[in-house]
């Protein structure tokens, strides 16, 4: 039997982050307690799971993002494409929908696989080719498989209300005319409230981190996922090159015919540095083409 | 959803399913009934549909395939050709007028493709009855059910589809939600 490798360095790291946002949590919900503000943050805890509902419908997001949803017969190689990949992966075929822009991208909306929609730009259905297309499609239907919408919006929910405790928490506190310093025992409850908002703070900053790294990986596991459903991490990392421009940035002309014109200085030293790195939702496209590769070597 | 799904997908590891081929065998008695109910006989063909993955195992596999087929052809008479489609799949498609022998080859190169680790990747198996009309059965691996589907112009017949589920309700497990019914154009059959 078979047997696809499996990328436990990506899995114990997604792990980890997933264990330090849970610590990060459990403290600052701890730290709520200890302040006894029990009925107060259940209340910010059910109105994020209000929250959560909203962002989560796939209707919002879709019109947010100008989608339209195709008819089966407005695009019948895609719907066929889909069909299958969806049949290989085991899930329902999620509805499509198109995004007219020349900026070539795709994403993934949805709760469920049941009700989940993946758009494309017009831009990337015109800049790829058929298999890159249906990679592409590979990509987002993981997205849909591993439910990264949820996980990542349930990851992000009490970051969220982190975030608002520290809004309102410095605002309020931080109102009035100037700290007075408490002559005796009593404590000033806008010092609390600073307090407050300052652990707040900090733990919006650090979960933000994490739920960024987070993401990072699921592009990754999502990026496995669409190696595996379609057999060819290739057609993938193909896509991801003409999307982020790689391509382009790779020259066309002759080394002799450029080297009279000094070509060595104007090559832009283009790696961003890793301080940028941690903010940023996505891996570095060569990060992903590069796992893509070792799992293509993996796979032969 | 149970426990190891939610696992996976925390994880994001969410797996392809393997292929089940319990009941893959039920059409080798329903097609009595097909005949004596609807005047439908089998029309000699049948055929395996599955994902080519581009690598030296899967040539191998590709390989040993064929033999078995070269095989068979000597054995029971069953002709077989390999054909690829638009979308990049692969169909073997087996031509015997005995049907209980087209039944045994789709279920030996299907068993042969999930013993090398391959069952994630078939997609379906078809098979084609003539009556007054062509009828498809396909047989989707992934839910390990059977659908009608016959083909009128760009378009299908729906009532047709209906009368064979209601008739074959019985012997064949048929899928039961009519959204998995996918058409499936040119089948090379």
């Amino acid at each position: 039997m078979m047997r696809w490798p499996r990328d436990w360095g990506l899995q114990s790291r997604m792990i980890g982050t997933v264990a330090m946002l849970g610590v990060v949590y459990a403290a600052f919900v701890g730290f709520l307690v200890y302040l006894g503000v029990g009925t107060v943050m259940l209340l910010v805890i059910v109105a994020g799971a209000l929250l959560i509902q909203y962002f989560l419908s796939d209707r919002l997001v879709l019109s947010g993002m100008g989608a339209r949803l195709l008819a089966e017969d407005e695009a019948p190689q895609l719907h066929e494409t889909m069909t299958r990949l969806s049949a290989i992966a085991g899930i329902p075929r999620p509805r499509l929908a198109v995004v007219d822009s020349t900026v070539p991208n795709a994403f993934a909306a949805g709760r469920s696989p049941k009700n989940a929609v993946i758009a494309v730009t017009t831009g990337l259905m015109q800049r790829l080719n058929r298999d890159e297309l249906e990679a592409v499609l590979a990509h987002e239907l993981s997205h849909v498989r591993n439910r990264d919408v949820v996980v990542i919006t349930i990851a992000g929910l009490l970051s969220t209300a982190a975030f608002f405790i520290f809004r309102f928490g410095l605002s309020l506190g931080g109102s009035g005319r100037g700290y007075r310093g408490g002559g005796g025992g009593q404590i000033d409850p806008r010092a609390v409230l600073v307090i407050v908002a300052l652990v707040a703070g900090a733990v919006y900053g650090a979960s933000f981190l994490l739920i960024r790294a987070l993401s990072r990986y699921r592009e990754f596991s999502a990026d496995r996922g669409s190696a595996l459903l379609t057999g060819q991490p290739s057609h993938l990392a193909s896509a991801l090159a003409k999307i982020s421009g790689l391509m382009e940035r790779v020259p066309t002309r002759d080394l002799r015919e450029v080297e009279g014109m000094n070509a060595f200085f104007i090559i832009p030293a283009a790696s961003r540095g890793s301080i940028l790195g941690i903010l940023d939702s996505h891996p570095p496209v060569e990060a992903r083409i590069a796992a893509l590769e070792r799992l293509e070597r993996e796979m032969g | 959803m149970g426990f190891r799904e939610a696992l996976d997908a925390l994880l994001g590891t969410g797996r392809i399913p393997e292929a089940d081929t319990e009941r893959l065998f039920a059409i080798a008695t329903a097609r009595v009934t097909m005949q004596a109910a609807l005047g439908l006989e089998p029309a000699g063909s049948a055929a395996l549909c599955f994902r080519p993955i581009d690598s030296a195992r899967a040539a191998r596999v590709r390989g040993e395939i064929e033999e078995l087929l070269a095989f068979g052809r000597e054995e029971t008479g069953t002709s077989y050709r390999l054909e690829t489609d638009q979308y990049r799949y692969t169909w073997v498609v087996l031509e015997d007028p005995d049907f209980e022998d087209l039944v045994a080859g789709i279920h030996l190169i299907s068993q042969t493709l999930i013993e090398r680790g391959y069952g994630p990747y078939l997609l379906c198996a078809v098979y084609a009855f003539d009556g007054n009309r062509r009828a498809y059965w396909i047989f989707t691996f992934k839910r390990g059910r059977y659908y009608p589907f016959v083909p009128v112009d760009e378009g299908r017949d729906s009532a047709c589809e209906f009368r064979l589920r209601a008739m074959l309700e019985r012997e064949l497990p048929i899928e039961t939600s009519v959204e998995e019914w996918y058409p499936l154009r040119g089948i090379p059959l």
